[in-house]
């Protein structure tokens, strides 16, 4: 802040002085509006001491003009027309700052996105509506009052809600930045998806070689703590401050096994392994790898029979039935989301043939520890022929396909399927060479780097590729010679049609979002339209979601592979360091005010208040006697305006968004404007 | 006045998270339509007051909008759910009033709704161009004989 004297001294009760700067936008505004004019009739509105044009107010120079008359013109009012405020209305707030007035002095208004850009066949009418605006916003900002932001104790905890690769590694980030950190996951194991796969493309780590280092550092430091079976119930509270209330479900297993394996035997249940996507089966009582985390098994109580048989067999210790859920509330500055994605469900298209399997279930099968150890096998046969094909659930074309019922097409790419079914297939070729291997696809995107060289290694290991249009689906069925025959019409030869027989055919399934329901109506955080979690904005807010405090990170968001789950991680547990840094929380100053002599304490405002503590009723003495009369806690109150609204004394208002500065807006928006008056009323 | 034609004078309350937005981005995209609402940035629409809407109208105003985050979607959990129990509580005032209801208009747009938000104010424009000049004053004030001008009266007209 510069030595420039502060408005709220004796400069604030000094005469209004008002400031118009008009935005030229390098045309964008001024090719529609004529600014010239404008910024003449704002200069003859009630208090206006200068009204200025430049051509671009948020230049440097612009800035810079703004600040010189405020010092020299002793402004203490500054009204900048230009763009959107959610662009520049920070950025100006900042400039009358450095020239030492308060920032909630200022007052922006939008005449680019709604009034030139909209209306440029008009242009008289939208000059006029460009001063009516001006206008609005000089009759507001001479009802301002400097304001002073909201500080509130920043937790320097962070919940995050994932275990799987994004939710381990930005735990990891967190910690390091000197956060705590809960880390919620709502199976029995962390590992998320990423533990079902084999090696990862590009570099070929195997996949549970990564996590299993992820797991030592979260599991080995304690201001990392590790929530199994555990869910986020609810949420109260803000940005710096949240409540999250989190449910454990029981684990049924409460310490260590003597003899593990000789437990699981005795299970008399089976069921499909998920682990295994459903190809090989698993107890009730189970571990579903070796190298799990928490190293503790868990029993899988939704088909548990509670026969005992395991408590037996190990010898009556550390097993427990009958665990309740419990429950406990954390406070934290922030949460992140990361939740991950679902498999496109593919039944319905091709649940009625024989010899289909998913990627992810051809991954597992790859896998020396998978279900078949890694041998090429499906019902006993080895498969000879193997087709791999692209875009199941990924970009969807209305009226080629047909959405669920009551869900959507998922029009988008899921980024991950092409790279990994050329990873896939390089990796058959590789290994079984004798496999001859079949590529059905409409575009291959290997976009990301060094993903093209598997593209290239599929071509050179002779990887047989067909390129099908959208319009003309690839039509798979029962073969005659062989379980399954493919007809694609190929462009690749001049769009003959040709049909391929197959042993198994592996479906690239995409990634759709996360069904969690439940949880994203308890953070009440937005969806885009295709259904995966949106940001506030791709390049400026990439991490953030609408909520302030609660973050977003990895397949949550988008598809994206493991890489880039890693870096969205590492974004945002950056940006949530960088939110709780420095210990408290700025809050916008637009909260409620009361007047305490207009307040009878009816408690109107409390009933229509959505914020928990926002309101409270509270007795204070006033000329000897007790009343009772409406206080806001300054932290919790969103500034929503709910409580004006129903407030039948006008007792209750919104600082920097009154009824009087509202009633002054409106009164300046429908007034007659000579522009040949002297002066304006 | 365009061409002697009447041009009326409307006022929007665009919420600040949804329907604001969604003005900005019909300006982004460029789409235009008719420059007689001027809007006014509200932190939610469960905050216009009727009081807004009738101070509106009383000065000037031929008609107003009013519009906020679509169902589940407000910003304050619930804010637009409160506009929209108010709407025909105002509306009905109003009638009473003799103003017709058609002038007022609550609406859902979403921050990606800039067609949406194009259409209903070319729509909100053109249903009070049809209505004619609101005149307040003239409607409301008390006649000579002491009886409050009101909904028969204009059926009368």
């Amino acid at each position: 802040m510069s030595d420039a004297p502060q408005e709220k001294g004796p400069r604030f009760h000094a005469p209004l002085r008002v400031g118009v700067y008009v935005c030229r936008c390098g045309g964008n505004i001024s090719d529609v509006v004529d600014v010239e004019k404008v910024a003449e009739m704002a200069e003859k509105l009630p208090d206006v001491v200068v009204a200025r044009v430049h051509t671009f107010m948020c230049s440097d120079p612009g800035q810079g003009m703004i600040e010189k008359d405020v010092r020299e013109l002793r402004l203490n009012r500054v009204i900048v027309a230009s763009c959107a405020p959610s662009l520049h209305e920070t950025t100006f707030r900042l400039t009358v700052m450095r020239a030492g007035l308060n920032p909630f002095l200022y007052e922006h208004a939008n005449i680019r996105e709604q009034v030139s850009w909209s209306h440029k066949s008009t242009p008289d009418e939208a000059t006029e509506k460009a001063f009516r605006l001006v206008a609005a916003a000089v009759a507001k900002a001479r009802t301002l009052q400097p304001l002073e932001p909201v500080r509130v104790t920043a937790e320097r905890r962070v919940v995050v809600i994932g275990g799987g690769i994004t939710g381990l590694k930005a735990a990891v980030d967190l910690s390091r930045r000197g956060f705590g950190v809960t880390l919620v996951e709502k199976t029995p194991f962390l590992g998320g998806r990423v533990a079902r796969l084999d090696k990862l493309f590009p570099t070929e780590t195997p996949a549970r070689e990564v996590l299993a280092e992820l797991f030592e550092k979260v599991q080995n430091d304690p201001s990392i703590e590790v929530l199994t079976l555990t869910e986020v119930k609810g949420i109260s509270g803000a940005l710096g401050m949240f409540d999250v209330t989190l449910e454990t479900a029981p684990r049924g297993v409460t310490g260590p096994l003597d003899d593990p394996e000789k437990v699981f035997s005795a299970c008399p249940v089976e069921v499909d392994d998920e682990f295994d996507y459903g190809l090989s089966k698993r107890k009730a009582i189970y571990m579903p790898w070796k190298g799990c985390a928490p190293a503790l098994p868990a029993i899988d109580f939704e088909n548990c029979t509670k026969c005992g048989k395991c408590v037996e067999a190990a010898g009556g210790k550390g097993i427990e039935l009958d665990g309740e859920p419990v429950r406990r509330t954390v406070k934290a500055g922030a949460v992140l989301i990361a939740t991950g994605f679902d498999l496109y469900d593919h039944t319905r298209e091709y649940g009625h043939l024989p010899n289909v399997v998913t990627l992810p279930q051809l991954i597992r099968m790859l896998d020396e520890e998978g279900p078949t150890g890694g041998r090429l096998v499906w019902n006993g046969k080895e498969v000879k022929r193997i087709g791999f094909l692209h875009c199941v659930g990924s970009r969807q074309v209305a009226g080629i396909h047909e959405p669920p019922e009551g869900g959507r097409l998922n029009e988008y790419c899921s980024r991950v399927c092409c790279t990994a079914t050329l990873h896939a297939a390089v990796e058959v070729r590789k290994r079984f060479p004798d496999t001859k291997v079949f590529d059905f696809y409409q575009d291959i995107r290997t976009y990301g780097r060094g993903h093209e060289d598997f593209y290239e290694d599929a071509s050179n290991a002779d990887v047989l590729f067909f390129r099908w249009r959208v319009e003309d689906q690839p039509v798979v069925e029962e073969g005659s010679s062989a379980p399954l025959a493919v007809r694609v019409k190929d462009q690749l030869s001049w769009n003959e049609e040709l049909e391929t027989d197959l042993d198994l055919l592996v479906l690239a399934v995409g990634m759709v979002p996360r069904d969690n329901r439940e949880l994203l109506d308890v953070l009440k955080v937005p969806s885009s339209s295709d259904g995966f979690l949106q940001e506030v904005h791709p390049k400026l807010r990439p991490v953030e979601t609408a909520v302030p405090g609660i973050l977003l990170a990895g397949t949550a968001q988008s598809p994206m592979d493991t890489v880039e789950c890693a870096s969205s991680a590492a974004a945002a547990a950056a940006k949530a360091a960088a939110m709780l840094w420095s210990g408290y929380i700025e809050l916008e100053p637009f909260i409620a005010n009361v007047d305490e002599d207009k307040c009878t304490g009816c408690g109107d405002c409390l009933a229509a208040c959505n914020y928990d503590g926002a309101l409270s009723i509270v007795e204070k003495e006033k000329d000897g006697a007790k009343v009772k009369v409406a206080a806001v806690n300054a932290a919790l109150c969103k500034g929503c305006g709910a409580c004006v609204a129903v407030c039948p004394e006008r007792a209750i208002d919104i600082n920097g968004w009154t009824l009087e500065q509202y009633e002054a807006m409106v009164e300046a928006f429908v007034a007659d404007y000579d522009e040949n008056a002297e002066e304006q009323k | 006045m365009q061409n002697g034609e009447f041009e009326p004078k409307l006022v929007g309350f665009l919420c600040r998270w949804c329907s604001y937005t969604g003005a900005d981005f019909a300006g982004i995209s460029r789409l235009q339509y008719p420059p007689n609402l001027v809007p006014i940035r509200v932190m939610c629409s469960g905050r216009v007051d009727p009081t807004f809407v009738v101070k509106a109208l009383a000065e000037g105003a031929d008609g107003v909008l009013i519009a906020g985050c679509h169902p589940g979607d407000c910003h304050y959990q619930e804010g637009n759910f409160r506009a929209f129990r108010r709407y025909p509580l105002l509306l009905k005032m109003l009638e009473q009033f003799g103003i017709e209801p058609e002038r007022v208009r609550l609406e859902w747009i979403s921050a990606a709704e800039g067609e949406k938000f194009a259409r209903v104010v070319s729509e909100l424009t053109e249903t009070v161009r049809a209505l004619g000049p609101l005149d307040w004053k003239g409607r409301t004030a008390p006649r000579e004989d002491g009886v409050q001008q009101g909904k028969r009266e204009v059926a009368n007209v």
